[in-house]
Parts: C-alpha cells; structure tokens; sequence
C-alpha cells in the first residue's frame, strides 16, 4: 500500500515540476529604474530560479524615497547577486539602502576600484545630502556595513554563485567601470552599464566581448546622436575657457565629482603647461572627495590604458602642477579670472551652485557643462539659454554668462552603439539608461540596422517586464563505470542523474564518491528478539511465507541460521533470543519486519503447533484479487474508472476519455497528458500489487 | 574516451632544480614553467632545448627565477616561440627579477647568456591574466580553457587550471595554504576530483612552526642583534618573498617605533615597490581592506629605505642596520659583497629566510654546523687603465676596421653596376651604417674619424677600370655659414641613442633605476677582476622559513581533499618525493607518478565518458533531492537519438527494473548525535559507539576521515533489541540519507 501512496505523491508533484519546468525556461528582465530614463539604474533579471540584480542607484533629480528604483516590485530576498558596474550614484547609491534597508541577503560584487571610490563618494553624498534632504535614505554607519558586504571581482575573473556564472569587461566608462556578463545554463545576458568604446587620456576603451550573448542590455544614453571628435571636443573646450580668462571672466566647470572631472583635469594640466601666459590664472578644483580619490586613482593604474600607465612610471600624472585644491567658497579669493570645477554636476546643490549664483549675471564668465546632465536638474535649464534663472534663494536673476556644453561623458554614442552591436551580433537588445525620445530614435535606427536579422530590439519602460523563452536543453554527461560502452538506441540507462549548478552527471551508485563529494552509505541493522521457542517453528512458518528460505549454520558459533529472501539472516543467539540481520533497504526492512511479525506472533501461539493444511490458492482467485485492487487504486486516482469491453478499463478525466488494457499496459487516449498519466498510474500499481520479485 | 594527457619532466624531479615540464594536453604541448637556477647552467637546459620548438604555450607560475628564469635564452636560443601566459605580478615582477639577475651577474662577470634587450623581448609577448580568468586557446589547442588560480606563495603566483571537455589538469606548485600579511592563501582546495594534480614535493619533510611564533623568532633575532650594535643581513629574492619580510618588518617597526634603519637594495628595488604599490588586487582581503577604508598603501614603506646601489649603503653612517639584498643565494648580486665584509664580524647577523639553492654559498652555510671559513671569489668591474686600454682600443679599432671595410665592399659590391657618379651618395649610406654600429659603443665614434686613413688601399674598386687607390670624394656642401648643417642627421643620432636606453617596453626606460642605467649605459671599455679569498664565518647564521610554502602535513592533508584521480609528483628531494608518493599510494589516490627527467608517463585518465541529451520528458518526471551544493536522483531511462543525431534519454515505456538501494549522505556521528538530542533522544559516546537511548548502539566501521578522503564508502552499523525506539532511531537514521 505504501508503495501506491508514493505514486499518488509524485503524481502530485510531477504536475507541479512541470509547471515549474515551464516557467523555468521564461527568462524575465524587468528595469526597476533606468527604463526610459537616465538616472536609477536598477535592472532585475530572472532564469530558472535563478536571479540577478544589475546595478542600484539612484536618480539624481529627485531625494528621498522617490529618487529609488522601484525595489516593491521584487521581494529582494530571492535576489542571489547584485552586480555593481560603476561607482556613480545614479548606479550605485542606493546600494546602502538595499542592503541594510531590505530584506535582501545575496551577495553584491564590484570591482576594487569601484568599491575604493563607492565609499568615499556615498559618505561624501552623505554629507551633502544633510543640507539639501531631510528625509536621508541611508546614514555613513549603512554605508561602513555595506563595505562588509561588498565583494571584489577582477576584469575577467569568472565567479560562480548558486549556479549563476559571471565575468566582467573594461567598459571605459569611469575607472573600474565594468560591464558584467552572466551565464545562467548557457544562457547569456551582457549588461553594459554606462560604456564608451573610446579611449581617452586615462581609461581603456570598452571591450568587446569574446561571445556573443543571448541578450545584450545596453544603455542609450545618447541615443542617435553622433559625438564630435575628441580632439575637436577638447579645443572647443579650451578655446571657450582661454577667451573667458584672458577677457577677465571667470570659468565655471560644474562636474561630478569623479570620473569625467579626472580627465578634463588632464586635459587642462596640459593646456596649461603649454600656454605660459595662462600661468597666473589658477585653476581650482572644488573638489576634497577628489582629492581623497586621488590614492585610489594611483594605486589602480592597472585598470588604466597602457598611456596612463607609462607616464605613471616617470612621475604621477594625477600630481597636478596648476591644479591646486579648493576646499569652500569661504576658502575662495574671487578676485580676477579663475576657472573652478565644482561638483555636483547637476547645479542641484553644493559649491558649483553657489558659484553659479555668483556668478550668472555678469557676462563675461562662462560655465562650460562637460558632460551629461539629467533632465530635470537646473544645469539641464541653462543649456537652453533662458532669459532669467532662480536662485537657491529664491530670487530670479539674469543669466548673462556664457554657456558653453561641450560633451566629454564617456557614454557611446550612435557609431559606437551600432559598431559595437554589430560585431556582438545578439539576437536580443534591450535599451535602457536613456531618455524616451532618445531611446525612441535609437530603436528606429537599430531595427532598420538589424532589419535582415530579426533581432528583437526592446524598450521597456520601469517596471515593465520583458519576457522570453529559452529552452536550454539540458545536457548530461555520462561517466565512470556506466560509460564503459555507449549504449545503443533502445537500450536502458539507469543511474544517479547528480546535478550540480546547472552541470549533469549520470554515474553508477559506486561511482558517486570518485566524481563528487557526495558519499554512499550503508546500514547494517541487527536486532534481536525474544523468543524461546524451536527454531524450526518458525524456519517451517517462513518457508510458507517465503519463496526462498536456506537454512546453514554459523560459522563461529555453530548456531543454526536462516537466510530468508536472500538477504536477511536470522539466527538463534541464545535458548531465549534470535536476532535478525541485513542491510538496510526498503525490501529487506519489509521482510525483516514481517519476520519479527511472525516471530512475535510464534511466541503467543507457542502452544499449538499445528500443520495445517494449506488453503490451495488458486491462480484464478489471485488475479481477481489483484484486478479489484488495482481497480480500486484507479479509482481512488481519476475517479471515474469503467469496466469497458474487451476487459479494458475506461477512465473519464474532465471529460477526456483513456481506455486501458489490463493485461498489456496500454493505454488508448486522445489526450496524450492523460494517457501518459493513466499509463504511469498503471504501470506503478501494478509493480506495487505483484508480488517482489527475487532478484532485487 | 578521456582526454589524453602527458607529462614530461624537463628539469627539476628528484632534486630541488629549476623547474620545467612538459604537459601535452591531446596533443597541444604546454610547457609549464622555463625555471633555471643561479648559476645558470646551461646543461639544465638541454631536455628543454630538445623540445622547445614544438612548444605550443608557455604557462609561469611563479615570478622568480626558478619558475621563469630560462625564458629568455630559451626564446633566444632554444628556439621556444609559442605564447607565453602569466598573471600580471608574474610578469611585471618576473621582469624586474631577471634585469636584478642579469644586473648582478653583468657586474661580476662576462655575461653573455642574455642580455637585457633579450629578457624584454622575452617578456613583451606575455599574455596577461587575472586570476580566475578562462582563457579559451584558439587555433590548434581548441577548446582547451586555462585559468590562472591563486597559489599564495608569491605575488600573482599561480595554480593553472587547464581544461578540456569537462576534465581538470592541475599544475600546482610551492602553494601555501596560509594566509598571510600580503597574500591570501591558495585556492587549491577548491578544486575537488581533478583528473590529473601535478605538484611538487618540495616541502613534504618539512615542517613549519605556527606562524606567530616564527615571526617572533624572527624579530627577536634581528632585535639582538641590532640591540648589540650589530648589522642584519637578509639575503634575499629580487620580488617575491621579500614583499612579506618587508611588511613584517613595517609593522613591528611602525608599532615599536624604532629608528634603526632598514635598506631593501637591489638593483631594481624602487621600480619594484612601485609597481607592487599598483598590484593590490593580487594581495590580501586584508590589506584591500585597509586600503578602501584609510587609502594607506601597505606598500607605503615609512621606515624601509630603499636603494638602488651599494654606494649609497656605504654613505650611510656606521651603526647597526637591517638590509635586505638580493640574491637569495649569496652567489652573486649586493648580499654577496655584504656576506664578504659582515662575515667576519661575529656581532652581525645573517638570517637566512629561505632555503638556498643547492650547491650555492647560501645552502653552504645552512648546513649544519656552519662552515667555519668559505671560500669566496670577489669580482669587480673595474674600467680598463694604461695598457690594457691602449690594447683593447686597438682591439675595437681593429673590429671597426673589419666591420668598415666589410661594410665598404658590399657597398662597392652594390654599387658595381651603378654609374660612378653615385659613389658619394653611396659613401654617406655607408657611413651611415658604420654610425649605427658604432653608437652602441661611445668609442666607436673615434675609429670612425680614423676610417678613411686606415682603409688600406689594395682592394680595387670594381668598378673602375683599371686599378687604383680609392678616392672619395668629400663633397660636403659649404653655404655662407660654413658646412650645410642638416639637423636632421642629428635627430636621428638622438633617436638612436634613445632606442638604445629605451628597452622594448616603453615604460621601462624611466622606471630603470640610474644605476642600472649607468651599468647599461656605462660603455666605458671595463673587465672583471676576480679575487679569490677565504673568509672566516664568524657572525652568527640563522635559517628561518619564510618560504611561504605550505609544509609537509598540510599539503598531505590537502592532497586528500583534493583527492585527484592521478597524482603526479615533481620537484623535491628524491627522499621527499619518495616519502610523500608512498604517502599519497596509501591514503589519497592510487595513481601516483613521480617521473624521472624526460621520462614521458601517460597520464590520461581511464575515465569513460559521453554525452546524452536529457529529454524535457524524462526531466518532467524526475524527482531531485537537495544535497549540500548538489541536488540527485534516480533515472532510469531509455536511449533514443535526436534529430541531430545525439543520444538523448528518454523515459522508460515498460516498468523500471528494480535497482540496488542506495543510501547517500555522508553521515558525521557528532552531528547525528546532535540531531537525536534535539529530538529528546538521549545519547552518549561509548567505546567509539554511539548509545542512543538504553539499548539502542549505532557503529561507524571504515570511517571516512581515516582512509583519507572521501575513498571509502561508509559502513554503519544499527544494533538493538527489539523495542519501538530501535525503530524511532532507525527512521531518525534513514532521515538523514536519501535513497534514491
């Protein structure tokens, strides 16, 4: 009977883990932030169970609550790994309040130089924050413990956590900018994060990726749009900063604090150095966490390009000659031309908007905006040249000075996005990181690219899933003793299928311990009970009960033995015990309890030995037995179970009709769900009502 | 069938040589490591000489010259062209190691074997990678993927991981399991069941005292001496080990605040902390870790000076120092010259940190008593005087001579059919190339004014018609200021010279130190003066290991957890290799090989293998039962083909034949004892039983941690009366294993 309900189980579960099997193959990418706009990156990611976090940050525009990705839309304690790319907070700052705030307990990676910056950036973000927000996501005690939380990874070191296999590329980006690739059984997704393809003073170009991935989630940042070239870029800007300094105006560089700031200090300790006459102009940069970076930027060359890294053996091209460090307004001589560069970047707060507020009015300064800034903050206003602006105190001034948007932010633009697609070749994209409009036009172009390809290319806004389907198939290798020869179609292999991430292994049961850390056990249980009758009794009872009962005797003691079903041993320890021997599977422990069944019962009944005469069974009598059981077992599984004719049996399922043949085991059904279940049903009622065959 | 797999020694079996092997790999032959040795002999080198051409990729280990010192006399003599793969430290560090060497042994003697521009050529076609980084070999080796894993014994030092099809070839050696000040320990335990570990039997008799108590030995004895007024030698290696004896020494000066001075000399030593400055991605969690929260380098040094010449040793004042020098060996290199004049002294101190080489001064002195004299041969370079100057610039004039007036006729050779109009012009190329020529030697320039006079004049230009002396014409142009100067002869003399200092690699040239540069630069005719003297050992020896290797029991234990299916040992004593291949025969696998040089054995493993398909069927119906990392379960199924023609499994259409029970699970007797307590169970250790209730005994026999490994399959025995508890603790047992 056990045997049936065991089926009934599997049965069960057998619908469920096909349902599961199913769902396993959809492959969901879901953006909490960083969908149809720039700020936020936050994109979710799941396959086979298996799920991938891909960036935190959060959107410069807004504070509070609302500048977070939409963490509700996940349960973030089924995230595994979160991957970090870059160490900017519209990517990383909302990292302290995941990992303390959540009920997130996966395991989060970054590169070393990433995490040697994140802190100083967040504590710096911190500090900043506390004048302009109340109402602070995460405090410097977050930040210290999520530095404990924080792992390293290097360039292409390839890490494995519960079966999610991941490496990282040189994005160019920032420093220590990567782009990540994760493998989850054979299926790959490449998250670019921010890259660029180009390389300049200080970092590498991204990388291109030795396989082309499945699904390639790349940021359009710039969309369509075509950047000048570097060398044309770097003039404009020098040009604009060398005529407002020599007409007596001042240069204002609003920039984020790291990342881009580095190379346009480059670019300036060079201008400078070569035009002596600018010597007496200083220039300031308005930046202590820099400053503080400075050690990180030297220790990490090798993350660098290989022109960093030979003037990095002469002296320290980040030891600047004309740079000196600015540490507050109050700090400040403001007399004469200066150029400051000033985070942040957005003129949302901070030092570069009280220097804008200073300085907007007179028209002989300059602000010269490096880089990309996020629609809604007040540098996005100024590009367009309005008549007035408001001041931080509330006042509305004139906006006189010069403004000057000369792009250096390391994001590819369209020659480097469509050059880099075309030689990766994924038969997926999905835009993110970039404005709607932007993102629109980018697709456009691309699908007119890909045209002859039928690659999907997708833009999903925050919290809308994409979904796809990979059937992977599932590959498993056969080893050890059972591969001694490759079978022949229609042959059967049995053996311990031993899965391990997403790699299957069919071996022998021996086989276990030399191809895994897993061992084999076995129980040898004796027990012994009392009894003080003959011995004979109860050899004379098994033999009726059993087929195969062979008496000897033991070698040690000389004590009479009995190995019944060939595989437990029972033997007369003593005048008042006998003990029953054997190892431990499901048969025998069957066998050796109906023996101390029968031991127990030859103890009451010690007094009346009687033969009596056995009841002839007929084979007759037998089968009918077992029909009705089985019917009986049918019964109790699909309900409705008819005797049909031809001594078919005709089961109806929710309206489905299986005809089944008693004798053969075939089943006859339109629907091919049940007719697999009727025949799975049958088959294990019929090994359970057989009587166990000897050779087990 | 198995990948097949074979591994030849080249040098270093049996002995504590250099190390170098073979490992071909289906046929695509990797030579991991290109050691030599101090000395450099050359006849190390002759197994590899016969194989270096059909190398296909070079793998380094480790950046000293044991692992990696033949590299450029093999790819400059040996003719060894292939691919060379390291890690970043490997490389850098390994270059600065082979300059120190060649720096050391340049200023002692005729050094011929390599020179500088062959180390950089050797070293400019590295390729470099991260550890943990799959490299897929393209072309011939395809589908072979090598990684480079942490070994913990030097900075960047290597375990290489070569895969193919799913089987693990491991070459792992001088591993250190402990983590130390600036490494983390290897990861070599991580990998379970390889087909094939190479290692080496280098430490298998040794063994290490904790790591504490070693360092406090360590600074004690520097302590004394230093306290006694006298002087601290440590010879040591140019990159490796030294980075470590630097660190402890920082420390415990930085906590004591001791003004005693400390040197690192080598001739590279700036470029090397330098560069190890920007390599703490390689180094422990530890330091990382300081350095994201405090930005301190730990290669900072506040209290280790660092020098690139003896001189400035000697122009510190007297008084009691610690230095650090290389070579390791004493054979040559700083510590050797200091060895000579700290010997006799018996307040010095010279503390051996790792094992010399053998038939080295510094194994010499390690023996044990200490030699009371040693023979030593001191040599200088000193620049060429009087006669012997005289001598050698007639020999360099007489070289320019040759070199002119063989240049001359193949120029005249050339210019045979030409017009005799072209003769100057002709003249100026030849100039030219005498002038290429000679900027490699500062008198050179001299031989070239004398060219024309010394021409003798017996050789008939051919083209002329009847014989004659040869006459050039001196056709220089002359303008209002004089001869026509064209700038441009001089831009390319200065390039010349440029590419000259400048060594392949670009960024080298400023990172080599002024001395080396004075050495490279310094063409003033020179010769090296041997002195051979004995010198009496009086300062006191010490022998301490710092080798950074994992000792004799750890690497047995570790051995067994990797439990490789074969087992091959390398380099180490004969004795080592003996005791530690009887070992591992007995407790971790038995394939055991320790080959003999250019002995090929044959390591493929006897492992059967091939691959089906698992239906979207069968695994609909299959059960998995979560183990620790795996997840297992029974299958019975039936072969059928895929369309493309792979086996597939697919599920049985009769009922499944009945199999053996197995019980998985590895069964710990404390951890069950455990689990009965928590089900109120009462249970107690008796006699190596364990006696759950009153009369219940549960036995382990064979148990696995005895045999070493997971090799034996666990026995256990359940014994008791007939009552319910017997079947309550039965049920708890069967609980913890699955059955599939």
């Amino acid at each position: 009977m056990a045997s049936t309900g065991q089926s009934l189980t599997s049965l069960k579960k057998r619908e469920a883990t096909t349902a599961n099997n199913r769902d396993g193959d959809q492959l969901i990418i879901t953006p909490l932030g960083a969908g149809n706009e720039v700020g936020r990156s936050c994109v979710y990611m799941s396959y086979k169970g298996k799920t991938v976090l891909f960036d935190c940050g959060i959107h410069p525009a807004y504070s509070g609550m609302a500048a977070l990705p939409y963490f509700d839309e996940i349960d973030p304690s089924t995230i595994d790994v979160l991957l970090i790319t870059h160490f900017h907070l519209d990517h990383a700052a909302s990292l302290p309040y995941f990992l303390e705030k959540t009920t997130f307990k996966g395991r989060v990676f970054m590169t070393h130089a990433t995490k040697a910056i994140y802190k100083l950036l967040l504590s710096d973000y911190v500090k900043v924050s506390k004048v302009s927000v109340e109402d602070m996501l995460f405090t410097e005690q977050d930040i210290n413990n999520s530095m404990e939380r924080i792992e390293v990874i290097d360039f292409h070191q390839t890490l494995e956590v519960n079966g999610i296999r991941f490496w990282c590329y040189t994005a160019g980006h920032v420093l220590g900018a990567a782009m990540f690739m994760v493998d989850i059984a054979g299926v790959r997704v490449l998250y670019t994060g921010d890259y660029s393809r180009e390389e300049d003073r200080h970092l590498r170009a991204a990388e291109l990726p030795q396989f082309s991935p499945d699904i390639c989630i790349i940021e359009s940042t710039y969309g369509v749009q075509l950047h000048q070239p570097r060398h044309i870029r770097e003039k404009r800007f020098t040009d604009a900063i060398h005529s407002t300094v020599s007409q007596g105006g001042r240069v204002l560089i609003p920039a984020f604090a790291l990342g881009r700031a580095q190379e346009l200090l480059l670019i300036l300790e060079e201008y400078w150095s070569n035009h002596r006459e600018l010597e007496n102009v200083p220039i300031y940069y308005a930046s202590p966490l820099a400053k503080r970076c400075m050690a990180v930027y030297q220790t990490y060359i090798n993350s660098m390009n290989e022109r960093i890294r030979s003037q990095y053996a002469n002296s320290n091209p980040f030891e600047f000659k004309h740079i000196s460090p600015l540490k507050s307004i109050e700090n400040f001589n403001d007399v004469g031309p200066s150029v400051v560069m000033a985070s942040p970047g957005g003129l949302q707060s901070g030092l570069s908007r009280q220097l804008f507020d200073r300085w907007c009015s007179d028209k002989r300064n300059a602000c010269v905006i490096p880089g990309y800034v996020v629609e809604g903050t007040p540098a996005k206003t100024i590009i367009n040249e309005p008549k007035e602006v408001t001041l931080t105190n509330g006042l509305t001034a004139p906006l006189n000075m010069q403004v000057h948007y000369i792009s250096f932010s390391a994001h590819a633009d369209y020659a480097q996005t469509s050059t880099f697609l075309k030689e990766l070749m994924p038969p997926n994209i999905i835009l993110v990181h970039g404005e709607a409009n932007e993102m629109g036009r980018l697709k456009q172009k691309l699908v007119s690219l890909f045209a002859d390809r039928n690659t999907k290319i997708i833009t999903p806004k925050n919290c809308q899933s994409v979904e796809m389907y990979f059937t992977s198939e599932k590959m498993a290798k056969t080893i050890g003793k059972l591969a001694e020869k490759v079978p022949e179609v229609g042959e059967t292999v049995s053996g311990l299928l031993v899965k391990k991430g997403f790699t299957y292994q069919i071996m022998a049961p021996d086989d276990l311990r030399v191809f895994s850390q897993l061992s084999t056990a076995n129980v040898t249980q004796r027990i012994t009970i009392p009894y003080s009758g003959a011995f004979a009794v109860i050899k004379h009872r098994l033999k009726q009960i059993y087929e195969s009962v062979e008496s000897s005797t033991d070698e040690e003691s000389g004590v009479p033995t009995l190995r019944v079903h060939g595989q437990v041993t029972v033997k007369q320890e003593s005048e008042n015990h006998i003990s029953l021997h054997w190892t431990a599977d499901p048969i025998s422990d069957m066998v050796s309890d109906s023996i101390v069944a029968l031991v127990l019962n030859a103890n009451r009944e010690m007094s009346k030995v009687v033969v009596e005469s056995e009841p002839v069974v007929s084979e007759e009598e037998d089968a009918r037995k077992a029909e009705k059981i089985v019917h009986a077992l049918l019964v109790s599984l699909f309900g409705d179970v008819k005797f049909g004719e031809n001594g078919k049996l005709v089961i109806s399922v929710d309206g489905n009709i299986a005809h089944l043949d008693k004798q053969s085991g075939d089943v006859e059904s339109e629907n091919e769900g049940l007719k697999e279940r009727v025949r799975m049903a049958f088959q294990r009622i019929r090994s359970a009502v057989r009587p166990i065959p000897l050779s087990a | 069938m198995g990948t097949s797999v074979q591994v030849k020694p080249l040098c270093g079996v049996y002995n504590e040589n250099p190390l170098a092997y073979l490992v071909s790999v289906d046929g695509f032959n990797f030579l991991v490591d290109c050691g030599w040795n101090d000395h450099f002999d050359t006849s190390l080198l002759e197994p590899l000489s016969r194989v270096a051409p059909t190398v296909d990729a070079v793998l380094l280990s480790h950046s000293d010259t044991l692992h990696l010192g033949a590299l450029p006399y093999a790819m400059k003599k040996l003719g060894l062209s292939a691919p060379v793969f390291a890690t970043e430290p490997v490389y850098r560090l390994g270059l600065l190691t082979m300059y120190d060497q060649y720096l050391s042994r340049k200023q002692v003697s005729e050094f011929d074997l390599f020179t500088l521009d062959d180390i950089d050529s050797a070293f400019q076609n590295i390729t470099r990678l991260t550890y943990s980084q799959n490299y897929h070999i393209s072309g011939k080796g395809e589908g072979i993927v090598i990684a480079p894993h942490v070994a913990g014994h030097l900075l960047g030092g290597t375990v290489w991981k070569i895969t193919k099809d799913g089987e693990d070839v491991i070459y792992a050696v001088d591993f250190n399991h402990r983590k130390e000040r600036h490494l983390n320990g290897t990861v070599l335990e991580s990998f379970v069941r390889p087909a094939v570990l190479i290692t080496d039997a280098y430490n298998a008799l040794n063994n290490q005292p904790s790591r504490r108590q070693r360092d406090q030995e360590f600074l004690d004895a520097i302590m004394k001496t230093l306290r006694a007024d006298g002087n601290v030698l440590l010879p040591v290696d140019t990159a490796g080990r030294v980075l470590e004896l630097i660190l402890i020494l920082e420390q415990f000066w930085e906590q004591h605040k001791l003004a005693y001075p400390i040197f690192f000399l080598t001739y590279v030593s700036s470029s090397t902390i330098d560069y190890v400055k920007s390599f703490l991605e390689w180094m422990s969690d530890s330091i990382a870790k300081s350095f994201e929260h405090t930005r301190d380098n730990a290669f900072l040094l506040r209290h280790v000076k660092l020098l690139i010449n003896k001189s400035d040793l000697e122009s510190v004042p007297d008084g009691p120092k610690v230095v650090l020098a290389s070579m390791g060996s004493l054979e040559a290199g700083f510590s050797h010259d200091i060895f000579v004049e700290w010997v006799s002294d018996t307040k010095n101190l010279i503390l051996f940190s790792e094992r010399g080489q053998f038939g080295t001064l510094a194994r010499m002195l390690q023996a044990d008593p200490p030699p009371k004299a040693v023979k030593v041969t001191m040599s200088k370079r000193v620049p060429l005087v009087g006669e012997e100057l005289a001598a050698y610039e007639e020999e360099q004039n007489r070289i320019k001579k040759e070199e002119a007036l063989k240049a001359s006729l193949i120029k005249e050779e050339e210019s045979k059919a030409s017009l005799r109009t072209e003769l100057p012009v002709n003249d100026q190329m030849v100039l030219d190339a005498n002038n290429t020529h000679s900027s490699s030697n500062a008198i050179g320039q001299r031989s070239e004014a004398f060219r024309d006079v010394l021409i003798d004049g017996f050789l008939p230009p051919s083209t002329s018609v009847a014989p004659m002396f040869p006459f050039y014409d001196c056709s220089s142009e002359w303008d209002d200021f004089g001869e026509v100067i064209n700038p441009d002869d001089y831009v390319t003399k200065d390039v010349n010279m440029d590419q000259m200092l400048m060594p392949v690699d670009g960024d080298l040239a400023g990172k080599l130190d002024e001395g080396s540069v004075s050495l490279i630069l310094d063409t003033t005719p020179s010769k090296v003066v041997s002195t051979e003297l004995t010198v009496q050992v009086k300062c006191s020896l010490i022998y301490m290991d710092f080798e950074g290797r994992s000792d004799g029991r750890s690497i047995k234990s570790i051995l067994a957890h990797v439990a490789p299916l074969k087992l091959v040992l390398v380099h180490g004593s004969a004795e080592a290799t003996e005791h530690l291949k009887q070992h591992c025969l007995q407790h971790v696998c038995p394939h055991v090989y320790a080959p003999q040089i250019e002995e090929t054995i044959d390591v493929t493993s006897d492992l059967c293998a091939y691959k089906v398909q698992l239906s979207e069927k069968l695994m609909s119906n299959v059960l998995f039962k979560k183990l620790g990392e795996y997840e297992i379960a029974w299958i019975d199924a039936e072969v059928g083909k895929t369309e493309n023609g792979m086996l597939s499994l697919l599920p049985l259409s009769s009922p499944a034949p009945p199999h053996k029970t197995v019980l998985v699970g590895d069964i710990k007797m404390a951890d069950f004892k455990q689990f009965l307590a928590s089900k109120g169970v009462q249970v107690e250790f008796a006699g190596g039983a364990l006696r759950c209730g009153e009369y219940v005994t549960l036995r382990k026999v064979g148990d696995a941690s005895q045999k070493g490994g997971s090799a034996a399959i666990q026995q256990i025995i359940l014994e008791g009366p007939l009552t319910e508890e017997y079947y309550k603790i039965r049920e708890y047992l069967y609980s913890q294993f699955y059955a599939p």
